[in-house]
């Protein structure tokens, strides 16, 4: 008995520990993310590991020097645009999802295998064409044009949400239809409210994909810096000739980004789990 | 059903009507209409002044600069109306940001020598026809000819210091470890230091080549050279054993910038890191040209490309003259000038460069001391990325049969 | 049959149709207003009338060039008063064919719309001469929101995949069969069909594209094996080990976990990189430490490049992996673990025959679309080596390159478009099929009606 609980003390040291460890390793490149945002001597490459100096000044070019890198701007941009995609994008894809998911019609599942290929479509190789689209309809290396870039594959990502909306039973839906309720009222009134770890993990997507995005931002905005996104912004300081100036600055941008999509994906992390694993936990 | 179709079909259709409607005069795709792109500069007196839109690109650290020049520009043109666009695209991406979207592109677009028979091959830009033999009298010989091909003028060069030298901490060596490059490592590794190249690179891997004597040309639009001769393969014996030292590093100019004075004491590149060297460095900054290296018993020179950057006028401006006055007052003698003092730019002025500042310059020094031993980058696209796979090779102290890998690289950089 | 039944509709209304339904065959929307179906009609004409503006004003120039994708090359002719060559526009090939693809589209839609016109005057004709009711537009609108909610709720989704997805699918499919590349640039140049020769240069001609292409497949299927499973199984061990009752603080560790995969991919991915160079952090410390003598060539060397794209995959993925994991740990019904206690299974014996299946069972169909993302995991590879190291035995393509990221350069870096459409096609043909198939054998697709 007391072999047995000394041996689950042992295990259970050395499981803390080996997580733990674990938990450095993966924290290691952020830690040096965070400590290189906060280096005193610039340049992309120090031959010693620890700086020498720390300051602050980095935030505050990040935010004043708006000479070269306006990045407030590039910030507000960002903001607005993951906004715009993020509601655009869920709606689009919530009602993709439960017509998949709750009604029948001919060419259902022809439009479901469809839409799966179509889905796995690297997604960089159609961006030229639909440049010349936004080009030929006047909206070319603006805003408006990302956003719909960043929606456009709603339909395509279906598959997690109407996954999540085959768990919620069925007979909540028939019960309204024979009260008089119409599928739309259905789809508002009981699908919706019953589907809010879906809903949240298909927004932070969402919100998140313009954030990280670079590709896209590069072609659609081409050389209009006032209409870059950070991430486009932030890879400017990087390029050849401002690296050596701007390295530390764009150590501060990158954490500057890090901290809202950290927060959401705490703040929302049950219900992210819920969401990805919902529809087919229950299955 | 038919009616939510309809309904978007209509809207569908709406859209798509006032997108050809609006589009379809704008796109210079019209093979039917003999309307010429450019305009008839208004001259007419009395007239309304005619307002002139130009987009210019620079890169972003340059682009302060141009925005003043471009100002001036049209404080000197008072006749017409100016609006000027700008876009932040260096040098480096001209090309390929133009090819992007040629009529999208800036009227006057700023990109780097080795780029132009490309851009030429794509009709990019405007033959350099006004005011030519002025702009051919102002500035380098060398400059002049990289910005021309088949004998005609296609730009205005901005700069001549695409180029590259040593820079060395002074603690470390002695004029006479700066000859050869064996001195150098002796020296480097006596102090227990690094020498930085950037061997994974074609631009600086070339320099071996070239120092003794390989070429590489462009004959009817196609790459020419023959690293894989004799000569070549003594070369990249050369090569091999400096990448085998002990005191070698490789990486890009960050390395450089960031290592130098501490672990590295000295290292290739260009006029662009002279700033942040001689921060680091202080009193010990130094630069010269590159050294001779150890090819087959001999000491040879290393060679090196002596480039520059180039404004072009773009194939599809509407406003082909302005820009081209444009064009030229951006890589005017006061222009270079304020664009050394502001940036550190090497001129390609004959006026500009042989200013008390910019002669007085140590890195420009050292540039123009090698390039005595420098060649125009004739070199096409292809070339890069098996030059960069015969760099990394070496690098990662290879142990195939050098003769083969130069075959191989011959090959895919000579292929279509 | 569904064929059948439209070519009677057109023949018998044709036929039999009153003078209004045949007009609608010329004005569309005619049947329609003379039985009252204002809203309709208007709509049916309203497009018609768009449609011919569309076809005039757009369409027409560019479809009539379709075949040929544009014959004038864009010509200078001297000005001798301005001193320029001055340039004349001339046709555009890649605008032909992309407005080519979007206006034959629009045609197709317009026919179908054509279609239905007819069919609803045929329809309200024989209703009223049966004396049937006419559906009204409350009825129609009735039915968007009930009957025909999938069409309402599918219209914009579906438009965004049309224009965003198929268009440009289709226009690259085309590209593939034309030398739209460096030497033939629009608009300087024009580029024309050449038929399969992009293809048989991939596959037969040319030694060297060849050769790139069957190398970077083979790591690209390898390397998509290798980093899905490392990610799911580790992901899974980690998981379990951080739900374990004997750990304490669980939140604590999914959150540091969680930190790691918030900082953007573009950020952590050039870190590492830097990190990994000769020069870099990594073999600062190694050197430091003692432990080696020269910079080890963690990128240089296509063997170490490999192995550590997959182990920093691993640092990305394994974060998600484990996120999905917790979830499905959480889940798993309490009643099996209970039984299995009853029938005195040990923890390892439950581990073995409940926890593991199930977790197997639940994250099948999650692991497809894994395995498909790898294979075209554009980000972790262009951003940490960028392919590299390149090799002399690729055509302009690395060691550590996926099909995905060699295309992609082909496109940005040589302007090689139609042999990068020839690979996106056969890239899309392959993880298309085989996702189809997989994707409808699984449970969650073939019986999910069951599960509700």
């Amino acid at each position: 008995m007391k072999n047995a609980r000394i041996r689950r003390r042992v295990s259970a040291v050395a499981l803390n520990a080996l997580i733990a460890v674990l938990a450095v390793l993966w924290l290691v490149p952020v830690f040096w993310l965070v400590i290189s945002s906060f280096r005193a001597e610039q340049g992309a490459y120090t031959p010693y590991l620890w700086p020498k100096a720390f300051t602050f000044d980095n935030y505050i070019r990040l935010f004043t020097d708006r000479r070269l890198f306006d990045f407030p701007r590039w910030l507000g941009n960002t903001l607005f645009v993951a906004a715009c995609s993020c509601v655009l994008t869920t709606m689009l894809t919530l009602m993709v999802a439960y017509v998949y998911s709750r009604l029948r019609f001919p060419k259902r599942r022809f439009l479901m295998n469809a839409s799966l290929v179509l889905g796995m479509f690297p997604g960089f190789m159609s961006i030229i064409a639909i440049y010349h689209f936004m080009k030929a309809i006047g909206l070319d290396q603006t805003l408006l044009a990302l956003i719909l870039v960043y929606s456009g594959g709603a339909a395509l990502n279906y598959y997690i949400a109407k996954g999540y909306f085959d768990t919620i039973p069925k007979s909540l839906d028939e019960a309204a239809i024979l009260d008089g309720a119409s599928n739309s009222t259905v789809f508002w009134k009981i699908i919706l409210p019953n589907a809010k770890p879906v809903i949240a993990t298909t927004a932070i997507n969402a919100f998140i994909n313009p954030i990280v995005d670079y590709i896209f931002v590069s072609v659609i905005m081409k050389d209009n810096y006032n209409n870059f996104t950070v991430a486009k912004g932030l890879y400017t300081m990087v390029d050849k000739t401002n690296i050596y100036e701007y390295y530390t600055v764009f150590c501060a941008g990158a954490v500057i980004v890090a901290i809202p999509v950290v927060l959401l994906f705490l703040r929302v992390q049950k219900y992210y789990v819920a969401g990805i694993v919902g529809g087919s936990v229950k299955g | 059903m038919k009616k939510i179709l309809a309904l978007l079909m209509a809207v569908c259709l709406t859209v798509a009507m006032l997108a050809g409607c609006g589009s379809a005069p704008a796109e210079p795709a019209q093979g039917a209409t003999e309307q010429p792109a450019a305009e008839q500069p208004a001259g007419e007196p009395g007239a309304e002044k005619e307002t002139v839109t130009l987009k210019v690109w620079a890169d972003q650290g340059e682009l302060e600069l141009t925005e003043k020049l471009c100002n001036d520009f049209a404080a000197a043109h008072p006749e017409k109306e100016y609006v000027f666009e700008f876009g932040a695209v260096g040098a480096v991406d001209g090309k390929s940001r133009y090819l992007e979207d040629p009529a999208a592109a800036a009227d006057v677009f700023l990109f780097a020598d080795d780029q132009l028979i490309d851009l030429v091959k794509a009709d990019a830009l405007y033959e350099v026809t006004r005011n030519s033999d002025a702009i051919v009298a102002a500035n380098t010989a060398g400059s002049i000819n990289a910005a021309s091909y088949d004998g005609v003028l296609y730009g205005y060069p901005m700069t001549s210091d695409n180029g590259y030298f040593l820079y060395y901490d002074k603690s470390v060596f002695t004029e006479d470890d700066l000859a050869t490059l064996d001195g150098i490592l002796a020296a480097a590794n006596a102090a227990g230091k690094q020498v930085h190249m950037d061997v994974s690179n074609g631009w600086y891997l070339a320099s071996f080549f070239l120092g003794n004597g390989c070429t590489l040309t462009i004959e009817d639009g196609k790459q020419i050279m023959d690293f894989n001769s004799e000569k070549g393969l003594e070369a990249a014996e050369a090569i091999r054993e400096f990448c085998n030292d002990p005191a070698f590093v490789t990486g890009d100019d960050s390395v450089l910038t960031g290592g130098i004075g501490d672990s590295i004491a000295c290292g290739v590149s260009g006029t662009w890191v002279s700033t942040a060297i001689q921060e680091k460095l202080g009193e010990n900054y130094g630069c010269c040209k590159l050294p001779t290296f150890t090819c087959a018993g001999r000491q040879v020179q290393m060679g090196s490309f002596l480039g520059c950057k180039i404004y072009g006028v773009n194939s599809q401006t509407a406003y082909p003259v302005d820009a081209m006055e444009l064009a030229e007052f951006l890589t005017s003698e006061q222009s270079q000038l304020e664009r050394y003092e502001k940036l550190n730019y090497g001129p390609s002025n004959v006026n500009a460069l042989a200013s008390d500042a910019v002669s007085s310059n140590l890195a420009l020094r050292a540039l123009g001391e090698q390039s005595n031993y420098a060649v125009t980058q004739l070199v096409l696209g292809g070339f890069w990325v098996p030059a960069e796979a015969f760099g990394a090779e070496l690098e990662a102290h290879t142990t195939a049969d050098l003769q083969t890998l130069l075959d191989q690289l011959v090959e895919q950089a000579t292929a279509g | 049959m569904h064929g059948e039944m439209k070519r009677h509709i057109l023949a018998d209304a044709a036929a039999r149709g009153s003078l209004w339904t045949r007009l609608s065959f010329l004005v569309m929307g005619a049947g329609c207003i003379r039985y009252k179906q204002f809203v309709r009609g208007a709509a049916y004409l309203l497009s018609e009338v768009g449609f011919i503006f569309f076809f005039r004003d757009f369409a027409l120039q560019y479809l009539s060039r379709f075949a040929t994708l544009g014959t004038e090359t864009q010509r200078k002719v001297w000005n001798e008063e301005l001193q320029i060559f001055q340039r004349f526009p001339g046709d555009n090939s890649m605008l032909i064919l992309l407005f080519s693809v979007l206006s034959i589209a629009v045609c197709a839609v317009f026919l179908y719309l054509w279609y239905a016109n007819v069919r609803d005057a045929w329809r309200a004709q024989e209703n009223a001469e049966h004396g049937c009711a006419i559906a009204s537009f409350r009825d129609d609108l009735r039915a968007m929101r009930h009957e025909r909610f999938h069409v309402t709720l599918l219209a914009l989704p579906m438009l965004t995949m049309v224009l965003f997805t198929v268009l440009p699918i289709v226009f690259m499919i085309l590209i593939a069969f034309t030398n739209f590349d460096a030497d033939h640039q629009p608009p300087g140049n024009l580029f024309t069909w050449v038929g399969m020769s992009n293809v048989t240069d991939i596959f037969l001609g040319n030694a060297i594209k060849t050769r790139t292409f069957f190398g970077l497949l083979g790591w690209t299927i390898v390397w998509a094996i290798l980093a899905t499973f490392t990610n799911y199984f580790f992901g899974m061990l980690l998981a379990v080990a951080i739900n374990s009752r004997l750990v304490k603080l669980k939140k604590v560790w999914r959150t540091c976990f969680v930190i790691a995969i918030a900082i953007p991919q573009f950020v952590s991915l050039l870190l590492i990189s830097r990190a990994l160079e000769p020069a870099g952090a990594i073999n600062v410390l190694l050197m430091k430490l003692g432990v080696i003598r020269s910079p080890l060539p963690f990128l240089l060397d296509p063997t170490l490049a490999r192995i550590v794209a997959v182990v920093v995959n691993m640092w990305i993925g394994i974060p998600y992996s484990m996120i999905t994991f917790s979830g499905v740990l959480m889940n798993i019904p309490a009643e099996l673990y209970e039984s299995a206690e009853i029938d005195g299974a040990g923890p390892m014996r439950k581990f073995v025959s409940i926890t593991l299946p199930y977790m197997f069972f639940v994250t099948a169909p999650a692991t497809i679309t894994t395995f498909v993302t790898n294979f075209n995991n554009f980000n972790v590879i262009y951003l940490l080596t960028a392919g590299g190291p390149f090799s002399l035995d690729y055509y302009q393509a690395g060691k550590t390159d996926l099909l995905v990221t060699w295309l992609y350069k082909l496109t940005v870096n040589r302007n090689d478009y139609s042999l990068a459409s020839t690979i996106g096609i056969f890239i899309f043909l392959l993880v298309g099929t085989c996702s189809l198939i997989v994707y409808n054998r699984t449970g969650a697709v073939t019986k999910e009606d069951q599960f509700q």
